[in-house]
């Protein structure tokens, strides 16, 4: 992150964005595209989205200004509330679209249909709004350099795309569900333990990474033909996209069992220690000795059955109380350094606190710090892009529903702040 | 290429080389999607440092470097130049790649490219306007950033993990080696910008992502909520502090689920009537989400039982059909081979010339309805050696042959 006074430039300095969504994976797309400096205009309907109403709250009470959860999603946003349902406000907002290099739409994709968000829907608005609400930005005509990036539960196309879904069917449909818990982590019993997902919008948030690099790749092939383009991304295909490998098995010869096989090379396992969990990998034989040096070189660790990584996963059932006698008897800590200090790859399982707290995580400063308007501190993860020429800035917390709507309009329509009040909830 | 609007797509990025120095999957998949927007990629491969070639698995069972899914399903798209980088002439071949590249994208251990000469000061010196893609495990700095950062490593410090298991139990490890091919994701959004910011003014630069950041950055809430409590945001298994239910459920076979979803009132009450559980509307336990949620060990009993008794498909058919959201929990074998995933294209198949035909995947979003502009099999290893060295470097005869019986190339 970068203070105030740095002078260099961002990276999408000058790129105009106009998000209409109140899914996690478009705001998160249009908010990665405001880190790197573009101007993004979140359009919000009266009712606000549903994200100021999720948390958490650092005053402990709900304030739509300050849930946690828009706060991440929106930071260096501006905000103007329409009514699109509204004749009049629907054609102040198609002008904004008009004067934007991208629009970032998401939700069901009948929703989106319904709205009339769909490019070719949008093109039609901008003809029939008389000129005012064309494309006239630089090297463009009418409306046709828009880049639209429409994010939807199973895209705009196929024969799922009517399909409703949200975090749990992507999750569930793109494979990871399947796939978690995933190596050296295994179930006990397949048939009967339930596929997992993390209680946090994983695809939502992936989905959005994926979205905003379509957005600038379809600004570089602009570039080229002066073109804009209808980008159309699926939470189920995002989360696909993350797991070749898992889908490489499949592919290639057979898909992955969800148990831990008792033949796998070994030791490549997730074990319980005194304080927590600990994932080691021992599989190569001079990690093999390392770690038996780690752990004091007991007598079994020179015993044949242990002599190979196939042996030690043909013989995990003697092995594997032996290993833990070790491991619980100290610290998840202990153990990684014991291990690491002889190069084998070893980690505890940190709990949220661990890693916030941790030496790596401080001295990277990647945490970004906020204070509420009750005086609580509080912390949120920064942008993971490091540039050296284009740092990311974070130079605007997430708007107020409607804080900016007359200042957008006005800089971007050539509206009067009158105008601007008569039309819309403009917030004081 | 005439799309359906009428628009003219030029791939994003024609007329850029890349130089990939990727290792195993994360910026092997950066350098892919890269290939796929029209990028020139070429893998820079050294066989002391095989990583995927020679892991499962492989095509049929058999171990054969070129055979390899995990490789083939993460270069395609790409050239192979095969060089043994600890060979002083080998080095200045790949020097020579970086010269006439736009993009070099790496993901070595933390200071290997330095030891190499190919570290950004170097690189730079080559070729002044370079976007040079940096991406490490814990990142190039801090007290970790030497750590050996297995997907597994990943999950269980950025916290993701510890947001994942059941209440009360101990974190899980997510599937699908997801923080390295998602770090991978984040690193083709920072090439593309570094790249327009380049379109616009001539200036290259170094840029860096770190895998544990990235996931990182999935759990705002956990960080926040410990940043203001000291508390730990609880596990919820498959569960949904909004929405109930919200699970998965058994269906007919042995491993066979499915994910049902429930936001509203209305969608609750379409739930009841599809499954023929009318009644279930008028149950007071079930009445609000509130009440749902505080019921939901019993709403979820109930619904398991009409779920346990149909196909995954019935049961996504008939609740989507009545309006909710339901989706079949797939297995890897279930994504490749989902009709919904091949008509959209983002599963194609293609014929790898060892491995024979295979699926693989495309650009995970479409332009204008196109994805990759043209899908080309993963490269045997050095198979493009001598175009690299002949039709690229213009290198003469008399030295090329010196290359080939030196032991650099290889």
């Amino acid at each position: 992150m970068s203070s105030d006074a740095d002078t260099r430039p961002a990276a999408l300095a000058g790129v105009r964005v106009v998000e209409y969504a109140e899914t996690a994976s478009a705001s998160f797309c249009a908010r990665l595209l405001a880190d790197a400096g573009a101007d993004v205009v979140k359009v919000e309907p009266p009712a606000g989205d549903q994200h100021r109403r999720r948390g958490p709250f650092p005053d402990g009470h709900p304030d739509p200004d300050w849930s946690g959860m828009f706060l991440y999603l929106n930071a260096n946003k501006r905000g103007v509330a329409l009514d699109l349902t509204d004749s009049s406000q629907r054609a102040a907002f198609d002008q904004l679209a008009g004067k934007a290099d991208i629009l970032v739409v998401g939700g069901q994709s009948a929703e989106i249909e319904g709205l009339g968000l769909r490019r070719e829907a949008l093109d039609s608005r901008f003809r029939g709004n008389d000129g005012e609400g064309g494309n006239d930005r630089e090297g463009r005509i009418g409306g046709s350099g828009l880049v639209v990036c429409a994010i939807t539960p199973f895209g705009l196309s196929g024969p799922n795309s009517g399909h409703l879904g949200d975090e749990l069917t992507a999750v569930a449909a793109g494979g990871l569900s399947f796939a978690t818990p995933g190596v050296p982590d295994g179930v006990a019993d397949p048939a009967n333990e339930p596929p997992l997902t993390a209680n946090t919008p994983l695809a939502e948030l992936m989905t959005g990474v994926l979205g905003s690099a379509a957005c600038v790749a379809a600004l570089l092939s602009r570039q080229f033909s002066g073109q804009g383009c209808e980008i159309d991304l699926s939470l189920q295909e995002g989360v696909a996209a993350v797991m070749p490998y898992e889908l490489a098995h499949a592919a290639y010869h057979e898909p992955k069992k969800r148990e831990l096989l008792g033949f796998a090379l070994m030791p490549n396992i997730y074990l319980p220690c005194r304080d927590g969990y600990v994932v080691i990998m021992a599989v190569l034989d001079g990690h093999w000795r390392n770690l038996m040096a780690a752990a004091g070189n007991p007598d079994w660790g020179d015993l044949e059955v242990f002599a190979s990584a196939v042996e030690r996963g043909r013989n995990w059932d003697a092995l594997e109380p032996l290993l833990l006698e070790w491991t619980m008897s100290h610290t998840g800590e202990e153990i990684a350094r014991m291990a690491q200090e002889r190069g084998v790859p070893c980690f505890p399982a940190y709990s949220v606190g661990q890693m916030m707290e941790s030496t790596h995580v401080t001295e990277r400063e990647f945490l970004q710090e906020f204070t509420s308007p009750g005086g609580r501190n509080f912390k949120l993860p920064g942008h993971p892009i490091r540039m050296a020429a284009t740092p990311w800035r974070s130079f605007r917390p997430a708007p107020r529903l409607g804080q900016h709507t007359a200042e957008v309009l006005g800089e971007w329509l050539g509206w009067t702040e009158d105008r601007a009040r008569s039309l819309a909830a403009v917030a004081e | 290429m005439k799309s359906s609007t009428g628009s003219v797509q030029t791939p994003a990025l024609r007329g850029i080389r890349v130089a990939d120095f990727g290792q195993v999957i994360a910026a092997p998949v950066t350098a892919q999607i890269l290939g796929w927007l029209g990028a020139e990629v070429i893998l820079v491969e050294t066989e002391s440092r095989f990583t995927t070639r020679v892991w499962p698995p492989f095509a049929d069972g058999k171990f054969g470097i070129n055979q390899s899914g995990g490789f083939n399903l993460v270069n395609n798209n790409k050239m192979s130049c095969s060089l043994v980088l600890s060979n002083p002439d080998a080095l200045e071949v790949a020097r020579d790649i970086i010269r006439v590249s736009d993009v070099l994208v790496e993901n070595y251990a933390t200071g290997v490219m330095e030891r190499l000469g190919l570290g950004y000061d170097e690189v730079r010196k080559l070729r002044p306007d370079i976007v040079y893609m940096s991406l490490g495990a814990f990142g190039r700095s801090g007290p970790f950033k030497d750590l050996t950062g297995f997907h597994s490593v990943i999950n269980l410090f950025s916290g993701l993990a510890a947001v994942t298991g059941y209440p009360g139990t101990h974190p899980r490890i997510m599937g699908g080696l997801i923080p390295d091919a998602f770090a991978g994701c984040y690193c083709v959004l920072a090439v593309l910008e570094a790249l327009y910011h380049r379109s616009r003014t001539g200036e290259g630069q170094f840029v860096e992502v770190s895998m544990t950041e990235g996931l990182t950055g999935m759990i705002p809430e956990g960080v926040m909520e410990y940043s203001l409590s000291g508390q730990e945001q609880e596990k919820a298994g498959n569960r949904n502090g909004r929405k109930a239910p919200h699970n998965v459920f058994r269906c007919i076979g042995d491993e066979n689920w499915v994910a049902v979803s429930v936001e509203t009132d209305e969608q609750f009450r379409a739930l009841a009537e599809a499954s023929g559980n009318s009644g279930w509307a008028g149950d007071a336990r079930f009445a609000t989400t509130q009440a749902r949620l505080e019921n939901q060990d019993a709403l979820e009993a109930l619904l398991g039982q009409w779920t346990v008794g149909l196909e995954v498909e019935a049961v996504v058919s008939t609740l989507q059909a009545a309006g909710v959201p339901a989706a079949p929990v797939n297995d890897s074998a279930d994504v490749l081979a989902d009709p919904h995933l091949l008509e959209r294209g983002f599963v194609a198949h293609l014929e790898h010339p060892v491995a024979g035909t295979r699926p693989v995947l495309s650009l995970p979003w479409a332009a204008d309805g196109r994805r990759a502009n043209d899908l080309r099999p993963a490269p045997n290893f050095g198979q493009h050696n001598d175009w690299v060295l002949k039709e690229l470097l213009q290198v003469p005869d008399k030295e090329y042959e010196r290359l080939m019986s030196s032991g650099a190339i290889g």
